[in-house]
């Protein structure tokens, strides 16, 4: 009996947690005049017959029109160059952190661990001037370059790189194996767990950011996905929902799909971390 | 008489690194500082700098336009104490602190609700977990387009779900009063994060504890209150402090929520959504501004830490 009534609970929390997502699905599949129905329905149903009319052209108008094809595909740019070179940048930073002593080493690492202190917000403002005097505001470097590096992330790393048997790496130094080799043969292929985890989660953050491309770009032709559903949102058609939910699916469904490949990983590393981005 | 300068040596190259001698050594100094410099040069110049030059310009007049020129404490005491030059400063102020007062109580309660549900079954717990995290993963430029459709007053469907249990309906992003309990209706959506904290959290506590209670008679209300909550108290605290910083700085969700035509923002009807990070974008990029908002950021910071500082004073030690 208990058992039952928290089932129920569960069942009303995740619905409150799901039909927003069903609701945004089926608004995306209607046609304009259905959404104005006395009683929404969560499926693309017709307004008067109530029979199945279901529609693309939503998706049609704002793939095209709408700009969110094009915002689409620099999205899937800006992901695929930034989250491998980032983790990079980081993966090597991390590794010289943990194990290859060089002098002053463990004192720059606590200094660039105190960076992590200050707030995004107060770095914004500074950050889009250095990156105007870099000369790359409103281009797509200016989307890349700035979020290239993550101290957090390198944070991660070391403390794993960390927990790596250090035997290992010396047997292989006293055979006479550079650090690079070791770096490439032996850690990296030990620490799948937490490359996964940092790529997983710097994929989701830039491809949900919207504040960065917001305040780097000024030109259409470079918006990413987020940027370009807010402006739609922000234009005459912002008051169209069955284009607005069809911008929405479009954002929400790629991050959903790797959710559901690699919840395991995403919320242990959560449980692990405890930040997210 | 080698293996205790080995250890010496281990010591002197930090936790796990093994330092060699000679040219191996020298190679290894080469080789590391070579694998930190990108990441340095990133910390220098995305980082470090802007913390720098932000704390310098709060103190000019800078703005797009022109040079920057040294005004001294100027920034800071116009905004704190002139309301003709910056009359919804202190506007921002209460919106901001409402917002948090309101988002971060109902979020850990929401989080630490779904979290005792899922700890307390066994079959679909996977499912459920990964149906109320969701939210967390959905781009807040998505969360605040359905939400503008879910709140919408005509044709929304809050307010039908309303009127079927006889509410009427209420134009929530359009009356002062609502609009800060509906924005922190969607932060409690996205509990997820702190959901799967507290998860962890539960799973912590040692179940010989809770067999030890239940034989001593407690039932589940006082099992929670005198055992749950208590051994949760360290999860509760941290999860008080980030969300609060995280809620102090929200900005992305509003903006899109509150987006007008083209690139402009209102901050909701009678700046009743005007948090105070809307407020600095607004002078950083829509007035160029750019001192005072620099000034703004950091008191901002300022704000953080004493009010973190504070909880850690007074909520941890009531903890503890």
């Amino acid at each position: 009996m208990r058992k039952a009534s928290m089932y129920a609970a569960l069942v009303l929390l995740a619905a409150v947690s799901v039909v927003p997502f069903l609701w945004m699905l089926a608004t995306s599949f209607k046609h304009g005049q259905d959404i104005y129905s006395k009683v929404p329905s969560l499926l693309p149903l017709d307004r008067k017959t109530g029979e199945w009319a279901a529609t693309l052209g939503n998706y049609d108008y704002v793939l095209g029109v709408g700009g969110l094809g094009g915002a689409f595909v620099n999205s899937v740019w800006v992901c695929a160059v930034l989250v491998p070179a980032k983790l990079l940048i980081d993966a090597l930073a991390a590794y010289a952190f943990a194990r290859i002593p060089f002098p002053g080493r463990d004192r720059l690492f606590v200094i660039m661990l105190g960076g992590m202190m200050v707030p995004a917000i107060t770095l914004l403002v500074p950050r889009i001037h250095v990156t105007q005097s870099l000369g790359m505001f409103d281009t797509g470097w200016g989307l890349i370059v700035p979020n290239i590096a993550s101290v957090l992330d390198i944070f991660l790393m070391r403390q794993f790189f960390l927990s790596l048997p250090a035997e290992l790496e010396e047997a292989a130094l006293i055979d006479g194996a550079g650090r690079m080799r070791i770096f490439w043969t032996i850690v990296l292929p030990l620490s799948k767990p937490v490359l996964a985890v940092v790529t997983i989660t710097s994929f989701l953050f830039h491809w949900n950011d919207l504040v960065w491309p917001l305040l780097v770009t000024n030109d259409p032709e470079l918006y990413t996905l987020p940027l370009a559903l807010q402006q739609l949102v922000a234009s005459p058609d912002g008051g169209r929902a069955y284009y607005i939910m069809a911008g929405a699916t479009l954002a929400v469904l790629p991050v959903i799909a790797v959710l559901l490949v690699f919840q395991r990983r995403i919320l242990a590393g959560i449980a692990f971390t405890g930040l997210k981005g | 008489m080698a293996a205790p300068a080995l250890a010496d040596e281990r010591v002197a190259a930090g936790p796990g690194g093994r330092a060699r001698r000679g040219p191996g050594r020298r190679r290894d100094h080469l080789v590391g500082a070579l694998l930190v410099a990108p990441a340095l040069v990133y910390f220098l110049v995305f980082l470090l700098y802007p913390a720098l030059s932000a704390l310098y310009y709060s103190f000019t007049d800078w703005n797009l336009r022109s040079d920057a020129n040294w005004v001294g404490l100027a920034n800071y005491a116009d905004l704190l104490f002139d309301d003709v030059k910056y009359p919804h400063f202190w506007t921002s102020v209460r919106v901001t602190l409402q917002y948090t007062l309101i988002a971060v109580p109902l979020t850990l309660v929401a989080a630490l609700a779904q979290a005792l549900l899922l700890n307390a079954i066994r079959r679909g717990a996977n499912l459920f977990r990964l149906l109320l995290f969701l939210p967390v993963v959905t781009a807040e430029a998505a969360v605040g387009a359905i939400w503008r459709w879910l709140y919408d007053p005509q044709y929304g469907l809050i307010n039908t779900l309303l009127g079927l249990v006889g509410i009427p309906g209420q134009n929530w992003l359009n009356t002062p009063e609502l609009v800060i309990p509906a924005l922190a209706f969607i932060a409690a959506w996205q509990c997820g994060i702190s959901m799967i904290i507290y998860l962890a959290g539960l799973k912590g506590i040692p179940g010989t504890i809770q067999e030890a209670a239940v034989i001593d008679g407690a039932g589940p209300w006082q099992r929670f209150w005198r055992v749950t909550f208590p051994m949760l108290r360290p999860t509760t605290f941290y999860l008080l402090v980030t969300g609060v910083i995280a809620a102090l700085q929200v900005f992305g969700l509003v903006y899109v929520i509150f987006s007008g035509n083209g690139r402009s923002v209102t901050g909701g009807p009678e700046q009743s959504g005007l948090t105070y990070v809307l407020h600095l974008y607004l002078f950083a990029f829509r007035y160029d501004a750019m001192g005072a908002a620099c000034a703004m950021s950091f008191i901002l910071l300022v704000f953080i830490v004493i009010v973190t500082a504070l909880q850690f004073r007074f909520v941890r030690q009531e903890a503890s």
